[in-house]
């Protein structure tokens, strides 16, 4: 055991996590070069695309060090602020975390977060600096900043190139020196953390673990100690990377094991597993709850595909015990599932996972946060659903949630920054300019106002130079509506929205002038109006439909007439009734882009 | 019972908007198409002369073949079929071929129903599709057929450039005033592969935008109504009794039998159809083939009854398992008067939708 360095990788997004971790896996010989490729780690797909980390994934890798053979264990983290429950889960599986900085960017938001976390979880703090071969680098002056800014010594960090390899050999020493070994002891009952998971076609749900205590094999009984549930081991393994099947983990490593769990609902993330017949009197702590943050419905375009969505969201579900959802119906959309989320971007890969690796068309609706509704009887309601608003006489008042948010950007943007977080109901609270370049402009905003369109507008007025941060930071009351939208006078359930007082009047406006474009033409009048309760305080209306004929039916090729309604009425499954109204699925969508056009 | 349809597929030249198998030929061509199809027409029958009751010779410009060449064709159909009493049997022709000694060999041979090519009486419209004919020898070829043959239907093209509303409503009254007893009116459709489409692609608002297509359509079923013209399909009018039998036989699911190149058939529960290339015609190689099926009759009675007088017979749909009337869409459009119930088991497309049936056909489909 004193052979082993169980360690994590933590930085600010985009400062170099997952080239360090290639260049480690490299230059430790795990794998031959001509296997290598980039961001090995980064095995889905949409991961390398985004050029981001979301899902955590462990690397067992040889290195010799005067003469002792020792193993280190790397566990990749994701960067990005959705994710910081991921980072949590991997570090309580390590003794070390390696803290990268790019040596021009210097400490960031994601740093100094990730950085705590690592304290929080008493974690011996590795600093490094990445990207010296930059010719902006300023590898002492990052060096003070993270003395001063996150308060752990730094003068002996290794100034490194993950890119072109520069130092490598410097981290890995200082990982074996710095980092202490694991505690712990093989002959005590099995004692082991489910840090993650995911499924297996064939082998069911496959446990990532952390062996505290004790040891286990396969044809081991195992329990897990949440759910009560026992299994018989059918294979353990580490990843090199990838599944490598070993004959047994002992106290202090880390891998997987598999069981025959079929049912991925009992495999929680931060449950203790133990020996069946001999069990631990404890388990451990395991991990704290995050709260989602961001609201939106998301339904099968074909609503027979109901099952499917269910199924994949269990499956996401499985390795993300962040994501949340619960069944949902909508009279336009039928039956879903409205989910919680880390962030905006999260909801984003949570839907295009669905949408890629399980083969499904979705229909989203509107991203919403969680009200506090307080009503004239003065019960508070919790909801996150525009549709179960309940009506505006019986609301004394509504709490939304605010974000401290910090913006990241060069001087000359201050002013376009500024006009744009008034526009967005911000408060100012200050300015600080960190060096000649940079300045942080801290607001606080409603959540609301940043998860509908404010990261895009932020950066087309900075020509992209701004960067974003922000942190719940509670509950405000706040002068805000629902706006329903009216198709031939009955409402639509899945088109409304809650929406600041001020903004109510422009946002029916563009919303109503939208729909007009994407709803097609019926075969009668379709008024289309936006309302504050029983206010109608926007209306466009779509004519009836004039023509809508195949062409004349002689010579007895019925046939092709035949399949051109076939095929019409296949297209139609995308299209949803409201009342008498059929809406392309698209409609549902576009209201999240309304902004876009109006700039 | 059967009908036959035969295609010629010459013509004098393309026009613009048309996507149908037609080319302009030469004599030795049409000679050797006319032995082909003749050969056709004698193998079907060889071993069962069936009784039919319409004939319908349509192309292209069936008034391209010369007289002896009708009368080879003609005499073939008559040796090789039993015809019925009740017999109708149309050839369409074009202002510019129609002869009176053609007009003389079709009545003697049997022909008791014209299909004139008419398209427009305002000679800017007719350039800009491309006809050879103007308004004048038109409505001189009419004058001409009348005195031979009773029931002359004429073709009307809407959605044109260069015609409005008024010219439109007068162009019926005058055909009417001619003696025409049927009239077939279609709204330009422009397809692919048409020299239309190019002049589209280069001018996209060169033609009427859909709403005012409609407005005239409305206009002129109004008129022929005035007129006595019922609205028996679609796009289709006649004084009464003057509906075309063969072109209900396809709206109503009967059998029949088609000879030339791209021709249809339906006998016996399949379709098929002779080959599209010429080369492959003359070899007797077939193009389509397809067994109509439950679903497929389901599909196709409510496709064409809808297009027509005839309606959908709701007994016919639920002996076929599909009981319309759980399907929310038929409710409610028989709530608002979309449809209309003819009896118990009968419903029909109100006509004032006609024009808007695709949406309505789409959403009544299983």
């Amino acid at each position: 055991m004193k052979k082993i360095r169980n360690f994590c990788i933590v930085a600010h997004i985009d400062h170099g996590k997952s080239t360090l971790a290639d260049r480690l896996i490299e230059s430790t010989g795990t794998l031959a070069k001509r296997d290598m490729q980039d961001q090995l780690l980064d095995s889905m797909d949409l991961e390398r695309e985004k050029g981001i980390t979301i899902k955590l994934t462990p690397t067992r890798m040889k290195y010799t060090y005067q003469g002792e053979e020792y193993e280190l264990n790397l566990i990749d983290t994701p960067g990005h602020v959705d994710f910081t429950y991921e980072v949590s889960r991997s570090l309580t599986a390590c003794e070390g975390a390696i803290l990268i900085v790019d040596a021009s960017q210097g400490v960031e938001a994601q740093t100094l977060a990730n950085a705590y976390l690592a304290i929080d979880n008493n974690l011996e703090i590795l600093p490094v600096i990445n990207k010296i071969d930059l010719p902006s680098a300023r590898p002492e002056e990052v060096k003070k900043e993270i003395e001063d800014v996150v308060g752990i010594p730094a003068d002996h960090a290794p100034c490194i190139s993950a890119k072109d390899g520069t130092n490598i050999d410097k981290v890995l020493e200082m990982i074996v020196k710095e980092f202490p070994p694991p505690k712990g002891d093989e002959t005590q009952p099995l004692k082991c953390l489910i840090f993650d998971s995911y499924y297996d076609n064939f082998k069911g749900a496959i446990c990532l673990i952390r062996v505290f205590d004790g040891k286990v094999k396969v044809g081991d009984k195992i329990k897990m100690m949440q759910t009560g549930k026992v299994y018989d081991v059918t294979e353990v393994g580490v990843f090199i990377p990838g599944e490598n099947p070993v004959q047994e983990l002992k106290a202090g490593e880390v891998g997987y094991l598999a069981g025959s769990i079929k049912n991925i609902s009992d495999v929680a993330v931060g449950d203790t597993i133990t020996d069946a017949l001999n069990p631990t009197q404890e388990a451990l702590p395991g991990y704290k709850k995050v709260q989602p943050v961001v609201f939106c419905g998301i339904f099968p375009v074909d609503g027979s595909k109901y099952n499917e969505l269910k199924d994949g969201l269990e499956k996401l579900k499985l390795n993300d015990a962040s994501l949340e959802y619960s069944p949902e119906v909508s009279q336009a959309l039928g039956y879903g599932f409205r989910c919680g989320f880390l962030g905006l971007l999260h909801l984003e890969i949570i839907t295009e996972r669905l949408e890629r690796e399980f083969n499904l068309d979705l229909i989203t609706t509107a991203p919403s946060v969680f009200y506090h509704v307080y009503k004239t009887n003065g019960e508070m309601l919790e909801l996150s659903n525009p549709s179960s608003l309940p009506n505006a006489v019986e609301i004394s008042y509504i709490e939304e949630p605010v974000v401290k948010a910090s913006i990241y950007t060069p001087p000359q943007y201050v002013g376009a920054i500024m006009e744009l977080c008034q526009d967005k109901r911000g408060v100012y609270k200050d300015l600080t300019y960190l060096d000649e370049s940079r300045v942080r402009v801290n607001y606080v905003l409603p959540l609301g106002e940043i998860i509908y369109d404010f990261f895009d507008s932020l950066k087309s007025r900075t020509k992209g130079y701004a960067s974003l941060d922000y942190e719940i930071d509670g509950y405000q009351r706040s002068d805000l509506v629902k706006v329903d939208i009216l198709l031939n006078g009955e409402k639509c359930d899945a088109l409304s929205i809650i929406v600041h007082k001020d903004k109510a009047y422009s946002r029916g406006r563009a919303l109503t002038e939208k729909l007009k474009k994407i709803i097609p033409r019926q075969l009668f009048e379709v008024p289309v109006q936006a309302a504050i309760g029983g206010k109608i305080i926007a209306r466009e209306t779509i004519s009836a439909m004039r023509k809508d004929v195949l062409a004349k039916c002689y010579g007895g090729d019925i046939t092709r007439k035949r399949k051109l309604l076939e095929k019409q009425k296949e297209g139609k499954k995308r299209m949803r009734k409201i009342g008498s109204v059929e809406i392309p699925s698209e409609a549902f969508m576009s209201i999240l882009k309304l902004d876009d056009e109006e700039n | 019972m059967l009908g036959i349809y035969i295609h010629i597929p010459f013509c004098e030249s393309k026009c613009n908007y048309c996507a149908f198998n037609s080319f302009v030929a030469k004599e030795e061509e049409k000679e050797k198409y006319l032995d082909v199809l003749i050969e056709d027409i004698s193998f079907f029958a060889k071993n069962n002369k069936r009784r039919v009751d319409t004939i319908y010779i349509g192309g292209g410009t069936p008034s391209l073949l010369n007289v002896k060449q009708f009368e080879r064709l003609a005499k073939a159909i008559m040796d090789n079929f039993v015809i019925e009493k009740n017999y109708e049997f149309t050839i369409e022709a074009n202002p510019n071929s129609l002869t009176e000694e053609k007009l003389k060999s079709y009545i003697n041979l049997g022909v008791n129903r014209l299909s004139i090519g008419v398209q427009s009486l305002n000679d800017n419209s007719l350039k800009f599709v491309g006809r050879r004919h103007n308004s004048a020898e038109a409505l001189e070829k009419i004058k001409l057929a009348k005195k031979y043959i009773k029931n002359i239907s004429c073709d009307l093209l809407i959605g044109l450039p260069t015609t409005s509303c008024a010219e439109y409503l007068s162009a019926l009254n005058t055909l009417i005033a001619y003696g025409v007893t049927h009239i077939s009116s279609y709204m330009l459709q422009v397809e692919d592969g048409t020299l239309l489409k190019e002049m589209v692609i280069k001018n996209p608002k060169l033609l009427p935008d859909d709403d005012s297509c409609a407005d005239i359509y409305q206009k002129m079923v109004e008129f022929l109504k005035k007129k006595n013209f019922q609205r028996y399909e679609i796009s289709n009018f006649a004084l009464k009794g003057f509906e075309s039998k063969h072109n209900i036989k396809y709206w109503t699911g009967e059998e029949y039998i088609g000879f030339g190149l791209s021709a249809h058939s339906y006998i016996g529960g399949v379709r098929w159809s002779c080959a599209d290339r010429l080369s492959d015609f003359y070899a007797h190689k077939k193009g389509m083939e397809e067994i109509i099926g439950d679903k497929e009759k389901i599909e196709e009675h409510i496709m064409l009854g809808l297009r027509c007088f005839n309606g959908i017979d709701l007994s016919y749909l639920c002996k076929l398992n599909y009981n319309i009337k759980n399907n929310a869409f038929f409710k409610e459009y028989l709530q608002k008067g979309i449809l209309i119930e003819k009896g118990e088991n009968k419903v029909v497309l109100n006509p004032d939708y006609y024009s808007v049936n695709n949406l309505i056909i789409t959403n009544l489909l299983p």
